[in-house]
């Protein structure tokens, strides 16, 4: 369990990216995101918006950078939606605050790590989406609970090739 | 104080995002007049606005990609893939890479073009007009089935548009930017159309489930309902011209919420997941083409020659009644009126017996009421002495004359003489 606390230099240090790449990366989220699951079918269970959000939140290990950028994109992607713009703001906005508080706890260059806590934050923010849906706004929806584990175990393997991919664009002190 | 902010930030932080979030939350929702909570299908300004950022920025990449036809798979079979062999074999590959392309370009341009010539095709046969739009993307979760079009205000689209294709409905248009346009599909939970199942008639509304499955919900359970039977919108909506395929019963079940009810769940004639090209209807009027123009008026005319025929018909009808007995009171005597009128016409001169004029047509006889009132012909009020009797005036024609011989002269009210 010590291995996966952050205690030395290496896994406390805040990575820093390109400027550009703070926005480069969640915009290329948001329109694959838009992009894909057209082409996949019902076969696309992933949330690119998420992992970013949980990729930079981790990174920087600023929760309320990770606050900010869940919310952004979230409301985005309500905006992309017919949905009430919010929802997936408020879900990705409580993800980004923990990812954010865990990153600063343990070591989050973990691979296995990484991929429980994209597991457990896309569920998180599955079950915020529905909370927020049937409870605070009280609107009836039909719910596919596999559909949400499939997501969550999509999100966990893409997880594991956009981290690595997005690590290289670190910037070196 | 200053150390609380300092200490408890990201909370604070937190708790600013999410009520502010909330609070925009509770502006986008209304209860409806059935006391339930919706989401405004209208946006407000601000919400539309932010909308119409998104789209603003999505649609470009959407539409470059879609124009590359191959989009991503492009980028992906010419970079990542294919980086180290261009670099061992970079002639070559090249060029059959180049003409791999050319034939996936020539053969997607094919395909398009048949789409399209399909789509052509159908539009010409298609009495609604119709505008051909492209699918550039959609809105990226299963929790929202919509779907962006590369039409938008500057080609004419609209609100609550049908949006369909050749092989049955699609949607609607939920919302319109300048050079874009959000289509609902008919498969979302909170999309509605009127339809009808072809064969038993049944009406219901056509509704998404959480799998993405169109389904005929609120109809009661009824053993007629079977698997395969076609579903056809119904037009009551204001949004879909009624008889437009919608697609094929897959199977029932029954309504979770409400006993006695059952969900037909549809197997959706257009394809929604593959969806390319789309036909908006902009205008509800029939357009017919030429040849349409044609049979309609060669129909016209036939049934202008069937018309006519049909008012000779009426015609020999109303000289043949008229020439008939009209109404006799079943206490008169069994004489036909026709023989009577014979007759008589023989006896005062004017029937058919001398030959030398037509018998005149016998007046109908009014059965006397048993209780007559203020409506009754010739009635005048109960104070003559005796409620219920009819005017004299009118009491010759009123009352049968048993006695005499059923004569139409004499049967005619007094006035009319």
């Amino acid at each position: 369990m010590a291995v996966m606390m952050a205690n030395s230099r290496r896994d406390i240090e805040i990575h820093r990216y390109p400027a550009i790449l703070y926005l480069l990366a969640p915009f290329l989220a948001l329109v694959l995101q838009a992009l894909l699951p057209r082409w996949m079918g019902r076969f696309a269970y992933f949330d690119l918006p998420l992992i970013v959000t949980i990729y930079f939140a981790l990174g920087r290990r600023s929760p309320i950078q990770g606050m900010f950028l869940g919310a952004l994109v979230g409301i985005f992607q309500d905006a992309l939606t017919h949905h009430a713009i919010g929802i997936n703001g408020i879900a990705k906005t409580i993800a980004g605050y923990l990812a954010a508080s865990v990153g600063i706890r343990i070591d989050v260059q973990n691979t296995v790590i990484r991929v429980l806590l994209n597991f457990a934050l896309t569920l998180l923010s599955s079950g915020i989406y529905l909370v927020i849906y049937r409870g605070l706004l009280g609107i009836d929806m039909e719910w596919n609970w596999l559909n949400m584990i499939l997501l969550a175990v999509g999100n966990s393997v893409l997880a594991l090739v956009f981290f690595p991919l997005l690590d290289r664009f670190q910037v070196q002190d | 104080m200053e150390s609380f902010f300092v200490r408890y930030r990201n909370l604070l932080v937190l708790l600013v995002l999410l009520v502010a979030q909330i609070l925009g939350l509770a502006i986008q929702v209304h209860r409806t007049p059935e006391g339930q909570i919706s989401l405004d299908p209208r946006d407000s300004r601000g919400v539309r606005l932010i909308r119409l950022w998104a789209n603003a920025m999505v649609s470009p990449p959407e539409r470059a990609a879609e124009s590359s036809k191959s989009g991503v798979g492009w980028i992906w079979a010419n970079y990542f893939d294919l980086r180290h062999v261009r670099q061992q074999n970079q002639n070559l590959q090249a060029e059959v890479n180049q003409l791999r392309l050319e034939q996936a370009e020539l053969l997607e341009d094919a395909r398009e073009g048949q789409r399209l010539e399909s789509l052509e095709g159908f539009q010409q046969k298609y009495l609604y007009k119709t505008i051909t739009a492209q699918v550039i993307g959609g809105s990226g979760t299963d929790l929202s089935r919509v779907l962006y079009l590369d039409k938008g205000k500057d080609a004419g689209l609209a609100r609550d548009m049908a949006v369909i294709t050749p092989d049955g409905i699609v949607g609607k248009v939920r919302e319109v930017y300048p050079h874009s346009a959000q289509v609902l599909l008919i498969n979302d939970q909170t999309s509605g159309a009127g339809v009808i199942l072809e064969q038993t008639r049944i009406r219901g509304i056509l509704r998404g489930n959480a799998e993405g499955q169109p389904a005929v919900v609120n109809i009661l359970a009824d053993q007629r309902i079977k698997p395969g039977e076609k579903v056809l919108t119904a037009g009551g909506d204001e949004i879909f011209p009624r008889g437009l395929p919608v697609g094929t019963i897959a199977k029932i079940v029954p309504d979770p919420d409400r006993d006695g009810f059952v969900q037909a769940i549809v197997n959706p004639a257009a394809r929604l997941n593959g969806l390319d090209e789309v036909l908006i209807i902009t205008d509800i009027e029939p357009h017919f083409n030429e040849k349409q123009l044609k049979d309609m008026a060669r129909s016209q005319s036939e049934m202008g020659s069937e018309a006519a025929a049909l008012a000779e018909q009426q015609k020999a009808a109303e000289i043949l009644s008229e020439r008939l007995p009209g109404l006799t009171p079943p206490s008169a005597p069994a004489q036909n009126g026709a023989q009577a009128g014979a007759q008589n016409g023989s006896q005062n001169g004017t029937g058919p017996a001398n030959g030398a004029a037509p018998t005149p047509a016998p007046a109908p006889r009014l059965l006397t009421p048993a209780h007559p009132d203020r409506f009754t012909p010739g009635y005048e009020g109960s104070d003559n002495g005796s409620a219920g009797t009819a005017a004299p005036a009118a009491k010759p024609s009123t009352h049968p004359a048993p006695k005499k011989p059923a004569n139409p002269t004499e049967t005619q009210p007094q006035g009319v003489h």
